[in-house]
């Protein structure tokens, strides 16, 4: 069984880099909507980052690369995002020091742990139109595909299903937090940018996930 | 109409000229008298000489030829026009739309009184009503007259609650037969039970049991919904109180519809209270002929749409700011994103074209990733004799001035593109060090760090910086760091805003121009030696006194997209804004410049409860794209507002201090000043961007 290790986060780090990148013009375009524009410009280039130290450490075992993750991110972007992610990040280090390497179908647990970081970092509850809307259901989806005994190729396309709705579901939620808070109503029929990002990780989380499973 | 006046026109049976300024136009004049007068058409026949067919006929042709338009109010129009749309979008029989704004009900008995009035389109004899509860429903339920009717029954939708609200399910119910003359039936069980084993007894029950079978055979149904947000009353309606820790089992759900939940695409959510529920099941509510949804509020936008989705809703009752916001939210398309971005284009770029480039906004550039590295090193070149790089990065910039042992340190800091905010306020009697984040972006906490050691002096350290999620999250991050070295860290962090909080609190507010008094009495304070506690309840009480509005004309760009952050119509202003590019509060017209500053003056002395003998400190502060003679004409009838309110300007400043890149736009700050202010702004300074000698004033 494919076990989740240093290959399969190296993986998705450099294939959500690229994803990122090509995002980085909607991005900005999606957070001048309801924002300050610069989300698209700190998610690529803070994993751009994240992808550039950890190819100049190669023999990183997966907990510390997700810490040299999150201090590359943080150092980077600083931002709003800087502090969530590298919260996220240093939630899997964690889970993975406790649990050792996962097996594939166990990546729900990642999800998990990202969701959990990032909640008690930035404080917002579900619905509140954050990236947490976008994290939280995916999680739940990867932990249904497991407790259904789906195979890890079918688990994937369910998680990033879900994550793909419960991104578009962000259009209908008003802002309560952030900047795009000032907006109260005006932000109702805009996505929220840090959802759309999200759903572009996860989405790759998931690639991989399927592309390990074959 | 009270207008109506007898012309001096001759009454003989001969038609009458018009006056002349009607132009020898019968048709105008008639319409003139009917429309603006407010006189009937006997009246007009005998002021015209006409027969009053004739005017009858006058009146259709001016219609017909457009002498006469009918208006309906744009508010009015709107609700029909949104209430088209979502007919044509859910299949819906029909939708009421109420205008959100306007007229002196609340929202809920807006919609409530709305729905009662339908009701007498939507009840007939004989038939069997079911009613679930909520404030929309007790509203619709006071409202509803109906008389006349027979054999009307009405029967409530789910079981019971414990809690004392006024708007529980018995209540609405009977409220409802009440008012319509009706029988009304009860479901004489709690609606959640303990057990599945209880519900299962109890729905056995020979007199529940009887009532339940009337839930079996309805005609209609009349339901809201309410949202799982913290604010829902649901968290109030003893329906749920246990089930709702269990939150995660319910993660996605998004509403409760007749006490049960269903997630984004109106599906049931079961979980461990699915089997506990007496009353209407969602399967059941579904299969009634006619349903009616009533519900308001912006907040309710998701689960509103969830009903829809999911079937639930025949005829839909509802305010036209949520309304909006469900079509705008069904709108939404990220490949609307996508295929409107031009850095990928489908087709080869053709030099000859110029369409892909003409949107994007000239700046002074090299590779846009590297602009504020390359910012600060012009600034640290540009004021040698002010500021220096810390470290090897020209992120940490620390005052040249000397810092005396036991002085406090005060380390400011934000994203870039406010330039000359933050790093021109560091300098002598202003701030010891600035973090430098990315445009827009706050600095991250090892940076924020380095700085913090720079400025410790043993005295402990305060941080001062606008109240931004990002902003709050790193220095957090960097004090609790700091505190690991023992560095005494405490933190202001402004909220001069008074456009950003909403309905919310002054700690809810956001930090913007404001900042540069708050910085100088940060640093006055911390100049004149003392301790740490002091200087903060100075800062803070600094922060306490500044009330900024902000105002654009045109939004700003981002030196990586250099395309406008939102789009503002030619003829559009929006107040409020911060200083991010982010859109404001509210869009409005633009007008003179005078009527804006009446707007901002009004909303500014309103808030700070401006009087007469008031002193207070003044920044007009330009966006960034507005120049100085524009602020100067602000300032103008700024200081005639001051002096009419019998206020006294103890300062003033008019310049580019706290910008939002190339933003056309001003802020206006307004700081009430007590003596001990006072003395503070008028101590010396030396930053770059704001330098003041000791100034020799009379008392």
């Amino acid at each position: 069984m494919a076990q989740i290790d240093k290959h399969f986060f190296a993986d998705v780090f450099h294939l959500a880099t690229a994803r990122l990148e090509d995002s980085r013009q909607m991005l900005c375009r999606l957070d001048g909507e309801i924002g300050d524009g610069d989300h698209g410009t700190s998610m690529a280039n803070g994993f751009a980052a994240i992808d550039r130290v950890l190819r100049g450490h190669p023999d990183a075992e997966p907990p510390e690369m997700l810490r040299l993750a999150a201090q590359a991110f943080l150092a980077e972007v600083g931002a709003t995002v800087g502090p969530l992610y590298a919260s996220a990040f240093l939630e899997v280090a964690a889970l993975l020091d406790a649990r050792g390497p996962l097996p594939l179908r166990e990546f729900g647990a990642v999800l998990s742990a990202c969701a959990t970081g990032i909640a008690q970092r930035g404080k917002a509850q579900p619905g509140d139109k954050t990236m947490l809307d976008v994290w939280l259901p995916a999680a739940q989806a990867a932990h249904r595909a497991a407790r259904d005994d789906l195979p890890p190729a079918r688990m994937a396309t369910l998680t990033r299903n879900a994550a793909e709705t419960a991104r578009d579901e962000t259009a209908a939620l008003m802002s309560t937090r952030g900047r795009a808070a000032r907006l109260q109503e005006r932000s109702i029929g805009h996505l929220d940018p840090g959802a759309v990002s999200s759903a572009v990780i996860i989405g790759a989380i998931c690639d991989i996930v399927a592309e390990r499973a074959t | 109409m009270s207008g109506v006046r007898r012309r001096t026109s001759p009454r003989d049976s001969a038609p009458a000229r018009p006056p002349i300024r009607f132009g020898d136009d019968p048709l105008l004049w008639a319409s003139w008298l009917y429309y603006q007068e407010g006189m009937t058409q006997g009246e007009i026949a005998e002021e015209m000489g006409a027969s009053r067919p004739t005017v009858n006929a006058y009146l259709a042709d001016a219609r017909a030829r457009g002498i006469v338009n009918i208006a309906i109010s744009s508010e009015h129009m709107r609700s029909v026009t949104l209430a088209r749309a979502l007919e044509d979008q859910f299949g819906l029989e029909s939708c009421l739309v109420v205008p959100s704004h306007g007229g002196a009900r609340s929202l809920i008995d807006k919609v409530g009184h709305a729905a009662a009035g339908i009701l007498p389109m939507m009840v007939h004899s004989g038939d069997t009503l079911a009613i679930t509860w909520g404030r929309t429903m007790l509203s619709m339920a006071q409202a509803a007259r109906l008389d006349g009717l027979r054999d009307v029954t009405v029967v409530q939708a789910t079981g019971g609650t414990t809690a004392k609200i006024p708007y529980s399910p018995e209540s609405c119910a009977t409220r409802l037969a009440d008012n319509i003359g009706a029988r009304c039936v009860p479901i004489s069980a709690p609606a959640i039970v303990s057990s599945a084993q209880a519900r299962n007894m109890l729905v056995q029950e020979p007199v529940i049991a009887e009532q339940l079978t009337y839930l079996s055979r309805l005609d209609r149904v009349v339901f809201g919904v309410s949202s799982l947000r913290p604010n829902s009353t649901i968290h109030s309606s003893g329906f749920f109180d246990s089930a709702l820790q269990q939150h995660d089992f319910y993660v996605s759900a998004v509403g409760s519809l007749a006490g049960q939940f269903m997630d984004a695409q109106g599906a049931p959510v079961t979980g461990p209270l699915s089997d506990r529920f007496i009353g209407l099941s969602l399967d059941e509510l579904r299969r009634v002929p006619s349903r009616m949804l009533v519900a308001a509020g912006v907040d309710k936008v998701q689960p509103i749409l969830a009903s829809l989705r999911g079937g639930y809703v025949t005829t839909l009752v509802i305010d036209s700011d949520t309304a909006a916001g469900i079509l705008r939210t069904l709108d939404v398309r990220l490949s609307r994103y996508i295929s409107s971005s031009r850095d990928k284009p489908d087709t080869p770029p053709d030099e000859t074209t110029e369409a892909p480039t003409r949107n994007l906004v000239k700046k002074f550039l090299n590779d846009p990733r590297d602009v504020v590295n390359e910012a600060m090193e012009g600034a640290l070149a540009a004021f040698p004799d002010h500021i220096m790089a810390i470290d090897d990065s020209v992120r940490a910039i620390g005052a040249r001035t000397p810092r005396p042992q036991g002085k406090v340190g005060v380390v400011i800091g934000g994203g870039a593109g406010h330039e000359p905010a933050f790093l021109g306020f560091v300098g002598q009697g202003l701030a010891d060090a600035v973090a430098v984040g990315n445009v827009f972006a706050s600095p991250p906490p090892d940076r924020i760090l380095t700085c913090t050691r720079f400025a410790d002096q043993g005295a402990g350290v305060l941080y001062v910086y606008g109240n931004y999620t990002g902003d709050v999250m790193n220095f957090d991050m960097a004090s609790d760091l700091a505190a690991a070295e023992g560095i005494n860290v405490r933190t202001i962090r402004t909220t001069d805003d008074v456009a950003s909080s909403g309905f919310e609190d002054r700690d809810a507010r956001r930090g913007t121009a404001g900042n540069v008094f708050v910085f100088k009495v940060a640093g006055a304070a911390s100049a004149r030696m003392e301790p740490l506690a002091e200087v903060e309840r100075l800062t803070r009480k600094a922060n306490a006194a500044c009330h900024t509005i902000g105002v654009a004309l045109e939004p700003c760009s981002m030196p990586e997209t250099r395309r406008p952050s939102f789009v503002l119509g030619a003829q559009d202003l929006e107040f409020g804004v911060g200083v991010h590019g982010e859109p404001g509060v509210q869009r409005q017209k633009l007008a003179a410049a005078d009527r804006i500053m009446d707007e901002v003056c009004d909303q500014l002395f309103t808030a700070m409860k401006l009087g007469t003998g008031q002193r207070v400190a003044v920044l007009v502060n330009s966006l960034g794209g507005t120049p100085m003679i524009e602020l100067m004409v602000l300032n103008r009838r700024l200081q005639q507002r001051l002096n009419a309110c019998g206020a006294q300007a103890h300062m003033t400043l008019v310049g580019h201090y706290c910008t939002s890149l190339d933003m056309v736009g001003a802020s206006i700050t307004l700081m009430a000043l007590d003596e001990e202010l006072a003395a503070l702004l008028d101590a010396p300074c030396d930053g770059f961007a704001w330098t003041r000698n000791a100034v020799m004033k009379q008392a």
